[in-house]
């Protein structure tokens, strides 16, 4: 169950090509949109809080951790410890200028 | 823990940028500190109900997301602007009123990234308790924006047709981004309606909480923005379900 959850959530991840915006979050599955909307409203969580979050493994978390920072929603916070990671939410895309044609924000929400 | 509250209604000339402002000088009478950000940059206005003309705005909001300032830079204390006896702070983050500047940003874009960051950067510096988020009306990434990191959302509809629908869009969105306190307020409400009628009806479609039914006020209409309205009339039935809405919010 879990597995499949993680398979979902890593495969969707690595299907974007673009950095994460607001309006990407309420596409994504379960427990993936929960999850980043809780983390996003801290702005700041541990690896542990995520990974609980999430119901993943640690290690299955950080892998999750590791596809949002290269789609810039967070970057590992200087409060890190050798014991705990600390990320911060950024939610670091560019908005879309209106002079060019919207990529929809409607089909999305549909 | 510091709340950020984010005022929306998905059609303009609901009442938003007055609602915000008025949620912000009553939570202040408290002696909360309190910011404000006006994201409506298309079309800014709420520096008008606090007072705030052009040439006071040494920064805006849009110096920041260009990265001439920082986010407390753009912040007037505008405490002083509102009259009443305020016990906190009022800190207005304007956008800009320059068309050109208000040109360019739409033309461009900007990061959101430091939208969202700044708002964290103004709660911590200037020690805020409540961080209000006048919102652009409709739905734009700043807006979902505001919605994703808000602890609590006021959605401001009148009883209108047009209203009805586009609202249920808002709430449905929000409600897919997990807000944790969803209220809704339904304004301009013409006096011969029953109240509680269209509390219930509304309640009953959205499946969310009415915080306030405000009647339409001639009162409010010809102060046209130029003041607070919970200021200036302090007993005021519309002050009265304002401070009913400000209480939820803290609860």
């Amino acid at each position: 169950m879990s597995e499949t959850n993680f398979e979902r959530t890593v495969s969707e991840l690595q299907n974007r090509k673009e950095d994460i915006r607001p309006s990407d979050v309420i596409l994504f599955s379960e427990p993936l949109r929960s999850a980043l909307n809780y983390v996003i409203r801290l702005g700041r969580f541990s690896l542990t809080e995520f990974s609980e979050k999430l119901g993943f493994t640690r290690e299955q978390a950080r892998k999750v951790t590791e596809l949002l920072i290269q789609r810039n929603l967070i970057v590992v916070s200087r409060f890190s410890t050798t014991d705990e990671t600390y990320y911060e939410s950024r939610l670091s895309a560019l908005t879309r200028p209106l002079s060019r044609p919207s990529l929809d924000i409607w089909k999305k929400i549909d | 823990m510091s709340k950020i509250i984010s005022v929306h209604s998905f059609r303009g000339g609901t009442g938003k940028s007055n609602t915000t402002a008025n949620i912000a000088a009553l939570l202040a009478m408290d002696g909360a500190r309190v910011g404000v950000v006006d994201t409506d940059i298309a079309s800014p206005g709420i520096h008008v109900l606090f007072n705030l003309d052009e040439a006071d705005m040494a920064y805006s909001l849009n110096d920041y997301l260009w990265g001439k300032c920082t986010i407390e830079q753009a912040a007037q204390d505008v405490t002083g602007h509102v009259g009443g006896e305020i016990k906190g702070q009022i800190f207005l983050i304007p956008s800009s009123i320059k068309a050109g500047e208000i040109a360019r940003i739409l033309r461009e874009g900007y990061d959101v990234g430091l939208l969202n960051d700044g708002f964290r950067d103004v709660i911590e510096k200037l020690k805020l308790d409540y961080l209000l988020i006048d919102t652009h009306p409709g739905l734009n990434e700043e807006t979902l924006l505001s919605i994703a990191i808000s602890n609590a959302l006021v959605i401001i509809m009148r009883p209108d047709q047009q209203d009805y629908q586009g609202t249920a869009v808002t709430v449905d969105v929000a409600k897919k981004l997990d807000v944790p306190k969803m209220l809704m307020l339904i304004n301009k409400t013409p006096t011969s309606l029953d109240f509680d009628d269209v509390r219930s009806r509304v309640e009953q479609i959205y499946n969310a909480k009415v915080g306030a039914v405000l009647p339409h006020s001639d009162e409010m209409m010809t102060l046209a923005s130029s003041g607070i309205f919970s200021i200036r009339f302090p007993d005021h039935i519309v002050t009265k379900g304002l401070r009913s809405l400000v209480d939820q919010l803290k609860s």
